[in-house]
């Protein structure tokens, strides 16, 4: 019987989870194709206008970035301006949540078909490297472990906390900036 | 690396051995299909394959309605356009894949033409866009590697605007896969050795990339063992329809294998140097096998270890320490490639071929980092990675 009253509760609280996550994400991407080289060397490469989407299937949250163009990434909420070029889908909120709460590495959820592409696969491959990269950048290095395939060797110490501390600072601003307005 | 979650799916249901074409007419007939038309290449045709399939199906009774044997190495949506109005003007009701990657591919795209309707299969592209079975479909493979009738997949050249179109559905696979020693029997050494190597790598990359699972280890061990068992003898013997039949079977394996766990980095290089240098994709595998299992070693070590059993057997495999196993497969891999290069020339280094110049390796590189297959690599490869394993492969 407890189980069964919790579930609700707990179904909530995980959307909620995936809901703030992606905002989280999609502001860190934008920050971090402002500060990060290697991420616009992957980035650079998309079409100028590019929409990137991931989304819960059926209806669920979405976050969506925009390639404005120099590897620069916009972040759009969750409505997109446009039909989207590429979606990453998750196949039900649970495996959102796995991911987003770095217990199965993105890599890891694509080869367990918790994801479905729908665009060209170059560029989901682009994207889930730049991702990879961003799980790196914003997590702790022992959670980071975890969420992407391999730990990047060239990102170091210090160089990790200053951008780390850049991305945090401009997440968080730009959090204060949208409750303000 | 065992995964907590997968999926295996295969439906197809696989006809194998001696006298197999003389099941199409009986399993036709079971899916009431009357008026099959055969798709395939003038390869096919000049090599007399179709004779014993046309040969099974007359003396049940069964009239082959059409036969389009005019589909090119890289098939193309006019050729699919062309092909389905064929079809429908003779009212086909069925249709019979007979050739290697290219004819099976097309029969997949001209399936979804006739059972969906219209002209414009570039509509039909990218994954999960059809919602229904098709007509009834089946797949006589001439060459033993590609896997390709045991996977939803299909990629069409739109020769208009120079782009290669893929189609994924579980829909696109056949009813059934006729694997007959009669069909691979006159293969040419260098094609057979290319072919194999392609379900060698396949069964091998399955087995140690990210989404290999309990089910896919199954058919890529057993995968692994034909190939080893009966490659050489083959090369030795071509007419050794027991041996034909094994590289035949393994093919079909390493596809099911590959189909539900993926490939990784060898496939990523060996795409991006077929669609660069246009060599065969077989010799593409033969080339980068080695060369990426040394690059991803430390990730792959277990099971890499394991499939030492498949290659060498069980003398080898007991005599050798468990933390050199991983090294000696690589080392069977390589003695294997040397074996074939010997026979054929299969070519062992990417000099060799003579048909990749040095300063191509950086646009390889950048290519192969774009392809699909390399997320389920399993290890990160960066542009710098690539071109290691690029120059390790060179000479
Ligand atoms: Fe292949």
């Amino acid at each position: 019987m407890i189980v069964k009253r919790l579930q609700p509760m707990m179904s909530h609280a995980r959307r909620s989870y995936v809901e703030l996550m992606f905002q989280v994400m999609g502001r860190a991407l934008q920050a971090i194709s402002e500060v990060d080289e290697a991420t616009r060397n992957e980035t650079c490469e998309l079409p100028e206008g590019f929409l990137f989407e991931m989304q819960v299937m059926p209806n669920g949250p979405k976050l969506i970035v925009e390639h404005t163009g120099n590897g620069k990434l916009l972040f759009h909420g969750d409505e997109a301006p446009r039909p989207v070029d590429l979606s990453i889908q998750f196949k039900h909120i649970a495996h959102a949540f796995l991911v987003l709460s770095f217990q199965e590495k993105t890599s890891v959820a694509f080869a367990n078909d918790r994801m479905l592409v729908d665009g060209d696969v170059s560029y989901a491959v682009r994207m889930t490297r730049v991702l990879n990269r961003l799980e790196s950048f914003i997590l702790p290095r022992l959670i980071a472990e975890r969420a992407v395939k391999e730990y990047p060797a060239s990102i170091k110490l210090p160089e990790k906390l200053i951008s780390a501390a850049r991305i945090y600072l401009k997440v968080a601003t730009q959090f204060v900036e949208t409750v303000r307005a | 690396m065992t995964n907590k979650y997968y999926e295996f799916f295969c439906p197809v249901k696989v006809i194998a051995g001696k006298a197999a074409l003389e099941h199409i007419p009986y399993e036709l007939t079971g899916l009431a299909a009357k008026r099959p038309m055969i798709v395939t290449d003038k390869g096919v045709r000049a090599a007399g394959l179709l004779e014993p399939v046309i040969a099974a199906c007359e003396e049940s009774g069964l009239e082959i309605v059409s036969i389009y044997d005019d589909v090119p190495p890289d098939s193309s949506t006019s050729v699919v356009k062309d092909i389905a109005s064929v079809y429908r003007k003779e009212k086909c009701d069925s249709i019979i894949a007979v050739g290697g990657g290219s004819a099976i591919d097309t029969g997949k795209a001209v399936n979804i033409l006739v059972s969906e309707g219209g002209d414009n299969i570039a509509k039909y592209s990218g994954a999960g866009v059809l919602k229904h079975p098709l007509k009834p479909f089946f797949v006589v493979p001439t060459t033993a590697g590609t896997g390709s009738e045991v996977t939803s997949v299909a990629v069409i050249t739109d020769e208009k605007k120079g782009v290669k179109l893929p189609f994924t559905s579980s829909f696109l696979l056949p009813n059934a896969a006729i694997i007959d020693p009669r069909m691979t029997l006159t293969l040419p050494p260098h094609i057979t050795a290319a072919t194999a190597m392609d379900a060698l790598t396949h069964a091998t990359e399955a087995f140690t990339c990210m989404a290999k699972n309990p089910l896919s280890d199954a058919y890529a061990t057993a995968a692994v063992k034909k190939v080893s068992q009966s490659l050489l003898s083959v090369m030795d013997n071509p007419k050794d329809s027991d041996g034909r039949l094994e590289l035949a079977q393994a093919s079909t394996m390493a596809g099911i294998a590959f189909s539900n766990s993926m490939v990784g980095l060898v496939h990523s290089l060996g795409h991006a140097t077929g669609a660069i240098c246009h060599l065969p994709h077989g010799l593409c595998m033969s080339l980068y096998l080695p060369y990426v299992l040394e690059f991803n070693l430390e990730s792959i070590r277990e099971p890499l270890g394991e499939l030492l059993l498949y290659l060498e057997g069980p003398d080898v495999y007991s005599a050798t320490p468990a933390s050199r196993r991983a090294e000696a497969s690589i080392s069977a891999i390589r003695k294997l490639r040397d074996a074939l290069y010997k026979r054929c020339e299969l070519p062992r280094t990417l000099k060799e071929t003579g048909k990749v110049l040095e300063n191509q390796l950086e646009s390889i590189a950048k290519l192969a980092l774009d392809d699909g297959s390399i997320m389920f690599n399993p290890r990160e490869v960066s542009h710098e990675d690539a071109m290691a394993v690029l120059r390790r492969a060179w000479a």
